[in-house]
Parts: C-alpha cells; structure tokens; sequence
C-alpha cells in the first residue's frame, strides 16, 4: 500500500513536469518541424516564427493568438515521426507545418492522415507525398512531376537530347533523376547516355566525369542535396568538360550553398524552381529586402518563398473560419481549418504561379502549385547571380502514372 | 601407471627453442616437481600442457588415455587437467563464490541456451552447484568471503581462491604455477599444507612448478628438472639433490641464493 | 537512497513467495499504463514509452555482448536495421513503391524470420572478435555496422532512399496493432521479457561464462570455457534482441523505415544509454534507455534566444550532460545501485557474523 502510493505519487510528480505548458484554450496551435541542421534550414524556421510572431502583433487571428511550436526533425523520419506525434497529441495542435525532407513528410502523412490534423508542407518534392489519398495534406511547393516535365522539355528543346545523369541517393535527387528520365523518354524517346548513382553525401565524382568527358554529352543533370551537388559541379570542370556542355540542377540547385561553394562553377547552371529571386515583380524584390536585412540572405531560394507563401496562405484559411478552439472541439477545429485551406483558389503570392487547392484527396488537388521557373546562374560565390530563363504551368495530372 | 605423459614435447618462439624435446611421465596420485633456473622453461611447460600454446610437429601429449597434444585448452580442462596460474589470473570483478563456479564450469549439465527453455533446471543445477561449491569454500577457509569481489581479497585469500577454483572441477590432475612466489617462509608453509590437505581429501595428482627447493625437496615424490628447456634430471629428492649435472646448472649461475645451497647440503 | 533499500527488500520478501512474484506484479503495475497516460495526462506519452521499450530491448541485449562478455562492439544499430528491414520486406505487399520487395508474408511469420536471420547476422559481426580486441573490434564492427546502413541505402529493393513504406501492422484476426496503445502491449511485452531472460542468461553458467571471458580469456579457457564459441554466442543472443527490437520497430504506425534511422549518431545515442546505465548491469541498460529517451524528448523544443535568433540548443545540452556524466560516473546509475547492494550484503552478512558470535 504505501510503496503503491509513493509509486503514483512519483509518477504524478514526473508527469507535471512532462506535460508541456498548459495551453490556453483561445489560442489557435501550429506545429512545425523542419530540417534545420544548417544554417538555410534555421533561417527558415525562424523566418516562420517571426511571421506568426508579426500575425500575432496585428491582432492574431479574428482576435485569436497563434501559438507556434518549432521543432528540429534533423531530416530523419524516426525524429520527424516523433515530433509530429508530439506535437499533435501533447500539444494538441490545430495544424501541423512539415517538413522539409521528402523522406521525413513522407510518413507523417500517415501520421497526420490518422489523426484528422491538417498538414502543410513547405518543401518537400517526391511526388508520393500526395499520392497516398490523404484528404489532410497539402503540399506548398511545386511537386518534383512537375520539375521533370519542364526541365525535359527545355532541355531537350535548347540543349539537346544526349545528357549524362548524377543522381545522389536522398530522396528528393532519386524523385528528380526518375522524373527527368521518364520525361526525356516519354519526349525524346531518349535514355540517358550515362548514369552515376552516387551516395548522398558524395566526395568524389572524378572517374565520373572522366567518362562523361569522353561521352560528349549535349548536358550534364546533376540531382544531388546542395554541398554535393556543388562539389560535382567544380569536379566537371576540373575534369575539363567545357563550358558548350551545359550543366542542369535539380530541385536542390536553387538553394544557396550551390552557387556560393560552386563558385564559378555554378555560371551557366540552371534548374526548375518555384520562385526566382531575380524575379523583378514588386512583390519578389519587397521580399528580397526582408530576408536580406533580417536573415542575412543575399537572394533567397524558393525554399525561403515557399515557408514564406505558405504562412500566408495558413493566416488566409485561418482567417476565414469560424474556430471554436475549446478542449472539446479539437476536432472540428481541425476538420475545419482543413476545409478552409482545401477551399484556397488562386493564392497570387511569391511563388512562380498562383496555388489552388481543392477537396479530394488527389494529388491535382493537393498539390498546389502547378508553375515552374526556370532559373539559370548568371554569377556564381557569395554574391551569386540569376536570371529568370522560361516560366512554365503544367496541367494538374501531369507526370501521374 | 601415467596418468600424464610427454613424448618429445618441444616448442620454438622463432628463433629460440624454449622447450626441447622433453620426455617425461607423471604417476596417478603423486606429487611431482618441476624445478630448474630461471627461464629453464617451466612455465612454458605448463602451458604446453593445458594448450595455452601450440605444440611444435613432432610432440606428444597423453593425459589420462587420451591425446591431448593439438586440443584447445577447455578441451584438456574437460578431461580432469586443471591450473592455476602464477599470476592468479581471477575473475577480478566476480565474487568469490562466482569464480569458484566458473572453475566448475566443465561439469554444467546443461548447455549453453538452457536458461531460455529449461530455467527451472538450470536453477535446480546451479543451486546444487552452489552448495557444492560453498562446501569447498568451507574447506579452504573462504566461506565468509562469498559475495566479496575477487579484487577485494588480500594477496593470501587470493591465492586461496585461485587454489578453489582450479580444484572446484574435481580434476584429476593439478598443475600448480610457482604457488609460494613472494609469501614469506611460514606462508608457504601454510600454503603446502593446505595442498596436501586438497591432495588427500580430493585424490588428486600435483605437479608443482617452484623455486622454493625446500619446498619441493619436502613435499614431492619426484622431481625433474630443466634447464634451457631440456630435462636434465629426475628422480627422487635424494637423487635430484645430490645429481653433478643438477648442481652444475644451478651453480653454475650467479645465484647467491642461500636456500638453494642449504638445500643442496640439507 | 533509503528507499531504493526498503524497495529491494520489498522484492526479496516477494520473491520468496514465488520466484516470479515481483515479476508479475511489475508487469501488472505495467499495464494500465496507457490508461493512465490517456487518462491523467496524453497520448504521445504512450508513444514515448514504446520507443523506450525498444530501446530497452537493444540496451539489454547489448549489454549480454558488450557488458557481460567484454566484446567491444560499435556496430549493434546494423543488427537494428537487419531486424527491421528484414520483417518489413517479409511482409510488404509485392510490387510496393518504387520498386522495393515485399513478400506478403503475415507479420507474425516476418518478425521471427527476421529475428533469426539478425541472429545468423550477429554471428557474422562477432566472427572478427574472434581475432580482435578494443580499438581494432571497435572498428571493425563499426564498420559492419555502416555497411548495413550503406547497402540500405543503395539498393531500391529495400527502400533504398524513399524509405520502405506502409509497411503492415501486426494483427490478430480482426485487432489490428496500430495505434499507441496496443503497440505499447507487444513493446512492453517483449522488453520485460528481455529483461526477464537477460537475468536468466547472467544467473547461469552462461552468464558466468560470459564474464569470465571478459575477465581473462585465458583463464576462462583453462576452465574450460570456450573462448570462441562463448563469444559468437554472446554477439548471437544480442542480435537476437536487437533483430526482435528491430522487427518491432518496423511495424510500429506509421509503418516506415529509412535508412538515416540507423547511423552512426543512432549508435552513439545507443551506446550513451548503456554507459549511462551502468556496462555490464542490466537495469543499467533499462536505466538508461529510459533516461535518455525523456531527457532527449524533454530537451528537444529548448530554445535561447541569442542575439534576437532563437537557437535549438538540445544537442548542446544533451552532448555536455552525457560528457559530464561519463567523466564523474563511469559505472554509470547502475554503479550506483551496485554499490548500494554490496552495503547491504555486508551489514546483512555483518549482522549474522554478530549474530552468530553472541
């Protein structure tokens, strides 16, 4: 009896101190988690924090606080895992913003699809994503089936058809290389005219590019996570592949350690992205200001365009709803805040074309944004260059089996 | 009869023949020698014997009937030949009682896995085991001492514990390493004492590697004795004693040692 | 410190009763954990505990290799990933996404092979103590242990860098295990049972086998254990925890597996949970994993504000802790209640002796 008591006692004690901080039941709760081992990736995180902090200071939502909560998921699918659960059944959140690795969104659909919490993702591109029938996910960034289908095509139409492949082993890199083959196929009726499958974090591409050399390739595709991709592309060059054999990035070309560690080897690079910062509307530039003078970014990618479009749109559907935000109406508050981002039309925001969302669980539906850019490095290092090439809205099933 | 004997037992460390050809026998229910000067090879002897080291081609080793000559040493320990070592060798962080039955290790009943599907004999063994063991620890004199860790003991109990646990096997044959090295005259005593007492109640065959000749004089049988690897010697403590080549490898050393002589003229 | 006396005195009285008392009740005092999470506090903390008892289950079994038999070895979150992908590929449908394997197998069928197999794995990572020792062991089980990691990686047919996913949850007719609750009831199942046959294991000849090696292999030998065999065997049974552990892991909801779950950084935070434990005590392995599971979920949202940037600062907090914690308790928790369990028998043994001169 009296080691029973102790015993609940003890796990009383540690249970006060285990659950998080008592939420106030008016506050509208988002949850985040991101990659943010590298420096890009904290400055995203942080970007999404100020914008709620800045909702917040102009009255919040219909009066309503948002209470954000960031977490570091690390890229890997177990922490993302974790974090998710977390964040839903701990700090019971109304809506969940993740995250940034393919391979890490990936199962927390399943997470999110089972609990009913809407979830928005800001930068993950394998197309699977919105392809398990989930009715809660929504997907921000321009999904990589789309990437394949104009890169294809641009390539094929001004570069030519013999392009040599590098694809790293992450996630995103095998979605792009299989897109553009299948792309470059189904176009062309071309295979690609030689193929490397490298690891993620890849050091060495000599032997590589000695064989592409000698392959006299119209192009060369590099898919790889930034520093890797960076390194390949010095390493072709320091091979001697002239600069008549352009040289193509994937999704990951647009992020910022490319051109700054390619240096040079980064001019002439170009890639299909959602955002460009050489994008001279208004509204580009305001925005190139603000991550400049905040973040100390001197031309954001279309990550950066992305988290940012993404808080717009979550403060727009919030907005519009009607939330009751009590203990027992978690439910229907999610259920509802996932039907006022699903009904979102025509969002005209930084992104490279306007984003729509509608009900069902498909991907036409649920990937919003259907307009790629394309983007080429003018200048390469720390005060990197781009120029806006070709801008391209595909038709929602395109790249669909 | 022999309950061990070597045939042409030799071992090279590259260049250097540490044990050559050494024939000899060693009778059930004795008490034998092993004597010689320093780096004479008794040690590696020993070692030879348990399967410590290989064997050169050309050797043989019979322990009761059996070829011992290229078997792993848990093998030998398997057919009744236990030792100890002049290093003791404990089980540091085990107890004593622990340690005495992992020298009872050979005769476990059960194997290896049978904690996951016969615990309920695995408990009754080791319980019997226990007690079997507790007895021994009685006997010696450590029974106070069961749940202590090996490194705790004093440098007399530790001997006392490598002596149990190289007996807990009931094995036919002990070889015992430089027992007395660094006791003091009445402890060694004591300690020969204390292995006669085992000899008798346990019926056991000595063979005794030692540099205290008047220990060896009084307690065996028969002696041989090597020197740089070769037996140059052996018979009783009287013949040994009084043998010209014996004398000469001893003397003929810088050994200021006054027990040898003393035991030499005793 | 009183307490955790009068608590093992408590479970001797217990255990005179019937040797499985304490364990009964404990398992009793296990089971309405969920309810109680769901009910007093929430869900996600069910969650938590059944990655505890996961790695309960790997730092138990580490410690039969790495505890009691000495054998340095690095590479235990290869044998993880074995166990995982190896059921999750049993027991994927056919002709899953992008190309990986799947054999349709029931769950129940996939977990046991995978179990074995791991265990044939663990024999092939113990084959170089055979030869090795410390650093150069070290090495090359960490070796291995990557290559597990690597060949995942590369090879589409097991997930390759998409990861396998909606690998199926383990169901009895109708019951389907997949969500915390009932995934928490096979988890705490199998880690009490691992924590039962560890003790099994160490209060047996086995178990003193195990030690003496690790103690002196050549004494060991001389007492006629088998140095070799006792080894690969000691690295077999902790594939064996490791392979049923990983096999679990596959299963749990969502049902996905990549190949960053099993890096080095995964080892590390492994081999964190039985130094911090206490090596070679196996509520020490129990101990720590626990710990460090809370502590690493606890810290995890911890933000500083430095220079107007909020800075995560958890690794920072968790690598200083662990540092610290290695440099002024290298027994470890476990070291601790060992210290206090020797007290204990010597005033008891004190208290006869003084009994017994009256």
């Amino acid at each position: 009896m009296h080691l029973k008591k102790k015993v609940i006692a003890g796990v009383v004690a540690a249970g006060v101190g285990l659950t998080a901080s008592a939420a106030f039941a008016d506050d509208i709760r988002v949850g985040i988690t991101m990659r943010m081992v590298s420096e890009n990736g904290q400055a995203y995180g942080q970007m999404v924090m100020d914008e709620i902090d800045a909702i917040n200071a102009s009255g919040g939502i219909n009066g309503n606080m948002i209470k954000a909560t960031l977490m570091n998921d690390e890229c890997k699918s177990d922490k993302g895992v974790a974090n998710a659960n977390k964040l839903i059944f701990q700090e019971k959140i109304h809506l969940l913003i993740g995250s940034t690795c393919s391979s890490v969104s990936l199962p927390i659909v399943d997470v999110t699809a089972k609990a009913g919490v809407a979830q928005m993702i800001p930068h993950s591109t394998n197309a699977k994503i919105t392809q398990k029938g989930s009715e809660w996910v929504f997907r921000i960034p321009v999904s990589g089936r789309y990437y394949g289908g104009v890169n294809a095509k641009y390539v094929g139409e001004n570069i030519g058809t013999k392009i040599a492949y590098i694809c790293a082993a992450d996630a995103a890199s095998v979605g792009d290389c299989a897109n553009m083959e299948k792309q470059m196929r189904s176009r062309f009726g071309v295979d690609p005219a030689y193929r490397a499958d490298v690891q993620e974090k890849e050091v060495d591409f000599r032997s590589h590019m000695q064989k592409i050399k000698s392959a006299n390739v119209d192009g060369i595709l590099v898919a790889a996570l930034a520093e890797t991709m960076a390194r390949a592309l010095v390493q072709s060059y320091e091979a001697g592949i002239g600069e008549d054999v352009r040289r193509i990035g994937s999704s990951s070309a647009s992020n910022a350690p490319v051109p700054k560690i390619a240096g040079d080897a980064a001019k002439g690079v170009f890639f299909t992205a959602a955002y460009a910062a050489a994008d001279d509307r208004p509204i580009a530039k305001l925005f190139n200001e603000m991550t400049r003078q905040r973040y100390g970014i001197h031309a954001p990618d279309h990550d950066f365009s992305q988290a940012y479009d993404l808080v717009r749109i979550m403060e727009m559907a919030l907005k519009s709803t009607d939330l009751e935000l009590s203990s027992s109406s978690l439910a229907a508050d999610r259920t509802a805040i996932r039907d006022a981002i699903a009904s979102v039309e025509g969002y005209e925001g930084l992104a490279s074309g306007p984003i729509s969302f509608c009900a069902a669980p498909t991907p036409q539906c649920r990937d919003g944004n259907r307009t790629a850019v394309l983007i080429g490095y003018t200048k390469g290092g720390e005060d990197f260059e781009t120029e806006v090439l070709a801008r391209v809205t595909m038709e929602p099933d395109f790249g669909l089996e | 009869m022999a309950l061990l004997e070597t045939r042409d037992l030799s071992k090279s460390f590259g260049g250097l023949q540490a044990i050559d050809k050494i024939s000899l026998g060693i009778e059930q229910n004795t008490v034998h020698g092993i004597i010689g000067p320093n780096g004479s090879g008794k040690s590696t002897f020993f070692n030879l014997l348990t399967g410590v080291y290989k064997p050169d081609a050309g050797s043989y080793i019979e322990f009761d009937g059996r070829d011992i000559t290229d078997k792993p040493p848990h093998y030998i320990a398997g057919c009744g030949l236990s030792r100890t070592f002049q290093l003791l060798r404990l089980y540091g962080e085990l107890s004593v009682l622990e340690n005495v039955m992992v020298g009872y290790h050979p005769h476990t009943k059960y194997g290896p896995l049978a904690p996951f599907y016969k615990g309920a004999e695995v408990r009754r063994h080791d319980q019997a085991i226990k007690d079997e063991m507790l007895e021994l620890l009685e006997f010696i004199g450590l029974a106070d001492y069961t749940e202590i860790p090996a490194a705790e003991l004093s440098g007399g109990q530790r001997r006392l514990l490598a002596l149990g646990r190289a007996i807990a096997m009931r094995p036919k044959m002990l070889l015992l390493d430089e027992p007395g090295a660094g006791l003091s005259p009445v402890n060694v005593d004591n300690l020969m004492a204390t292995i006669m007492t085992l000899k008798e109640r346990y019926n056991l065959t000595i063979v005794v590697v030692e540099h205290i000749l008047k220990v060896v004089m009084a307690t065996c049988d028969t002696i041989s004795v090597l020197d740089h690897g070769q037996k140059i010697s052996e018979g009783t403590p009287d013949f040994v004693k009084n043998d010209p080549a014996v004398i000469e490898a001893y003397l003929g050393r810088e050994m200021a040692d006054e027990d040898i002589r003393a035991a030499m003229n005793a | 410190m009183f307490f955790l006396s009068r608590l093992a005195n408590m479970i001797e009285a217990l255990a005179r009763i019937h040797r499985l008392l304490p364990w009964v009740i404990a398992y009793a005092l296990l089971l309405p954990l969920p309810w109680i999470m769901t009910t007093f506090f929430n869900e996600y903390l069910i969650d938590l505990a059944n990655r505890a008892c996961l790695f309960i289950l790997l730092a138990v079994g580490l410690n039969i290799v790495k505890g009691f038999c000495g054998q340095v070895t690095v590479g235990h979150i290869g044998l993880y990933a074995i166990g995982a992908v190896t059921s999750a590929v049993l027991s994927l449908e056919p002709g899953g996404f992008g190309g990986a394997l799947g054999f349709g197998l029931p769950v129940w069928v996939s977990i046991p092979i995978a179990v074995l197999f791991t265990a044939a794995a663990g024999l092939v990572v113990g084959l170089p103590s055979v030869r090795l020792e410390g650093a150069y062991l070290a090495l090359a089980t960490l070796g291995l242990g990557e290559s597990v990691r690597i060949f995942i990686a590369v090879t589409p047919a097991l997930g390759s860098s998409t990861g396998l996913m909606m690998i199926p949850s383990p169901s009895i007719g109708s019951f389907v295990f997949d969500d915390f609750a009932s995934y928490y009831y096979l988890v705490m199942t199998a880690a009490v049972l691992g924590i039962y046959f560890s003790f099994s294991i160490l209060r047996s000849a086995t178990g003193r086998a195990f030690q003496a090696v690790r103690e002196d292999t050549i004494a060991a030998s001389v007492n006629g254990i088998n140095v070799v065999k006792y080894k690969l065997l000691a690295f077999v049974l902790s594939a064996v925890y490791a392979g049923l552990a990983g096999a679990l892991f596959a299963h749990m909801p969502p049902g996905y597996l990549h190949h960053n779950n099993f890096t080095v950084i995964e080892m590390v935070t492994l081999l964190l949970m039985v130094v911090l434990g206490g090596i070679g005590n196996v509520w020490g392995g129990v101990i720590g994993a626990i710990v460090v599971t809370i502590a690493y979920d606890q810290t995890k949202d911890l933000v500083v504000y430095f220079m107007d940037r909020p800075i995560i600062i958890q690794p920072l907090v968790f690598g200083i802790s662990m540092v610290l914690l290695v440099l002024f308790m290298p027994r470890g928790i476990g070291g601790l209640f060992e210290g206090i369990q020797r007290n204990r028998r010597f005033i008891r043994r004190s208290e006869e002796k003084l009994g017994g001169t009256a």
